[in-house]
């Protein structure tokens, strides 16, 4: 199917037609300054707009913080009977930057391949994203580029490509060409001169950038474990999570049992988002600790994004470059500055 | 990698109903439980136990593989989940996930003598292993079983530790080795020192022994160092290691050692595959 154009001044309409029939969710100013991926309203006001991305990214609508993996009832001396909750409903996830594109792509590795996760699963069958390019660094924190999310495209029903006063509108699945065709929207002729404008409009360099490919980030990282750049960066850290709770890619739970007080024979068993970062994470049962020290749990956490998850599935970084990390950093601790640090005790 | 025997998705437990709680120490007690279909696993792996509204935990299997639906577990008093599971009688039910982890492949040990060196609880998991290997002679070599813990109060499965030892033969030896590292007064006929001890001594042919360990953190260096001095390649020992485990399915984190995950790559490694990992034994 060829792309198509939209008015600047027609996405509102467009991302509320379909507010009506599903459930929407578009980046929408919440509080002063901060935006957040909140469910479009007849009200609401959409705009793509220039913006420092949302605390909470939103590949975290496929993956809550608090997950009914199933209910159980009790019955005296029968068997009790445990039943599967799937959340089916569905939704759209409109306005995702590349950066959050690929990290709901990571996810989808994650919660897909080996032993499937049922729950991550459902919701994603239902979900459909309409994503953005960006043209500009959200802030000086981002470096999308600098670990190849910029360019991201895959798994992008929808793609909106925003110049002046219009959005090239390309639709890369069968449900997003079902989105795209219930609109009456002129098919744009020129594609490739439209992205020649937009990348000369692009911002060059964009956003922060290592002084060495992508490629050899890994091998670097691997063979520093006892580096003082651990050190140096750790020694703000309070352990507090906040980085790992912000993580498009990070994605490790706890699993909490819960009964009903008013009837004592019924209740559920729900996962609860985690962070390596927390001191209890590594603790087995009788008290021994395999991560005891922050900077074990920084560096396992660093590890995770640019060596060991990159390993197992073979991608080039589990770190999407989006900054988030850095921005709510209790302590400013930024993920790029220990890599780069890293990278320059090598280069020496 | 490991057959999932759930059938509604990995998270839902089966119901397993309780047919003998029996108290071996103190602290542990030996559960026999009955689950709705056979469990199919092999030596080495490990399930997620759980009790409705109380939680869950990874707990070894203590039996080898067998055909019928029964599943043998030692549980230790050491939480709150494993408090209320010591409270339990038989006819009560658990939920069982599993099994879980790469586990023993026999095969890897068919000719060969096989050494196993447990410390305390690490005995539990290698009966998975020790059944098999000692109910088919003609498959195995000489089998050495060197087995620790603190106290003889705290010894597990004393009495299937006294008959091993009378199960051996000419053709296939097999050679019981009990230590406590304190009498505490207590009768004793066993010795009396670290479960590293004996290594120095054992008749090993380094080409032939293959070495299975489980026990505290602590125990894995000293018992490497002593089976490293003695000739035995790092590829013919294989460690089971503990984790903090939540999902069994690689995806929790919580049990992740460099790019590998304890609960589906391990928790039996083979040594070689790990030694240069850090944070993999200490």
């Amino acid at each position: 199917m060829r792309p198509f154009l939209l008015r600047r001044d027609e996405l509102p309409n467009w991302i509320k037609h379909l507010a009506r029939e599903s459930q929407v969710y578009f980046p929408q100013r919440a509080g002063r300054s901060g935006f957040r991926f909140k469910q479009v309203r007849e009200g609401s006001l959409i705009q793509l707009e220039h913006y420092r991305p949302t605390i909470v990214p939103p590949g975290k609508k496929l993956f809550p913080a608090e997950e009914i993996l199933f209910r159980y009832q009790t019955m005296g001396d029968e068997i009790p009977v445990v039943t599967p909750v799937l959340d089916a409903s569905k939704q759209i996830l409109a306005g995702v930057r590349p950066c959050d594109l690929k990290g709901i792509d990571l996810m989808d590795r994650v919660h897909g391949e080996g032993v499937p996760n049922p729950h991550y699963l459902s919701r994603r069958t239902h979900t459909t994203i309409i994503a953005c390019d960006c043209l500009y660094p959200c802030d000086d924190a981002c470096f999308c580029d600098a670990v190849g999310s910029l360019g991201w495209r895959k798994n992008a029903d929808v793609f909106l490509t925003a110049l002046d006063d219009e959005i090239l509108v390309e639709s890369f699945s069968e449900r997003g060409r079902t989105l795209v065709q219930r609109t009456a929207l002129p098919v744009c002729d020129a594609v490739d001169s439209f992205k020649e404008r937009v990348d000369v409009r692009r911002s060059k360099p964009f956003g922060r950038q290592f002084s060495v490919p992508l490629s050899q980030i890994g091998p670097i990282i691997a063979g520093q474990w006892s580096s003082p750049v651990w050190e140096n960066h750790v020694q703000r850290c309070f352990s507090c999570g906040s980085c790992n709770l912000v993580c498009p890619t990070c994605y490790c739970f706890n699993v909490r049992d819960d009964f009903e007080l008013s009837d004592g024979s019924s209740g559920g068993r729900t996962a609860t988002w985690d962070g390596c970062m927390l001191p209890t994470f590594s603790i087995v049962a009788g008290g021994h600790d395999f991560r005891p020290l922050a900077l074990a749990r920084q560096r396992h956490r660093v590890k995770r994004k640019f060596q060991y998850l990159t390993q197992r599935f073979e991608e080039g970084a589990f770190c999407v470059g989006c900054g988030r990390c850095g921005r709510q950093c209790t302590a400013n601790i930024d993920i790029f500055d220990i890599v780069n640090d890293l990278i320059q005790k090598v280069e020496g | 990698m490991n057959a999932i025997a759930c059938h509604d998705g990995p998270f839902l437990p089966q119901m397993a109903r309780i047919l003998e709680v029996t108290a071996m120490t103190a602290r542990e007690k030996f559960f026999r439980v009955a689950l709705p279909a056979p469990l199919g696993h092999r030596p080495g792996q490990f399930v997620m136990l759980s009790l409705l509204g109380i939680g869950e935990a990874p707990i070894s299997i203590s039996c080898g593989p067998r055909d019928d639906n029964i599943l043998e577990m030692v549980i230790r008093n050491a939480g709150s989940l494993t408090q209320v599971l010591h409270r339990l009688q038989p006819g009560q039910f658990v939920g069982v996930r599993g099994p879980f982890g790469s586990g023993f492949h026999l095969a890897d040990f068919y000719g060969k003598d096989v050494v196993f060196i447990v410390g305390g609880l690490g005995l539990v998991p290698l009966r998975s292993l020790i059944q098999p290997i000692l109910a088919q002679p003609d498959l195995f070599g000489h089998v050495t079983i060197i087995s620790g813990c603190r106290t003889p109060a705290e010894e597990l499965y004393r009495e299937e530790l006294q008959s091993w030892s009378r199960m051996g033969g000419e053709r296939r030896p097999v050679t019981v080795i009990r230590l406590v590292d304190d009498t505490a007064h207590l009768p004793w006929d066993g010795r009396i020192g670290l479960v590293t001890a004996p290594i120095a001594d054992l008749a090993m042919d380094p080409d032939r022994t293959l070495v299975a360990l489980c026990g505290p953190p602590v125990m894995y260096k000293f018992a490497i160092m002593e089976l490293t001095g003695r000739g035995i390649a790092h590829s013919h020992i294989f460690v089971d290691l503990e984790r903090r485990m939540k999902c069994g399915i690689g995806q929790c984190g919580h049990c992740q050692i460099n790019h590998l995950t304890c609960c589906q790559d391990g928790p039996v490694f083979r040594l070689d595959r790990i030694v240069d990992l850090q944070e993999a034994l200490q």
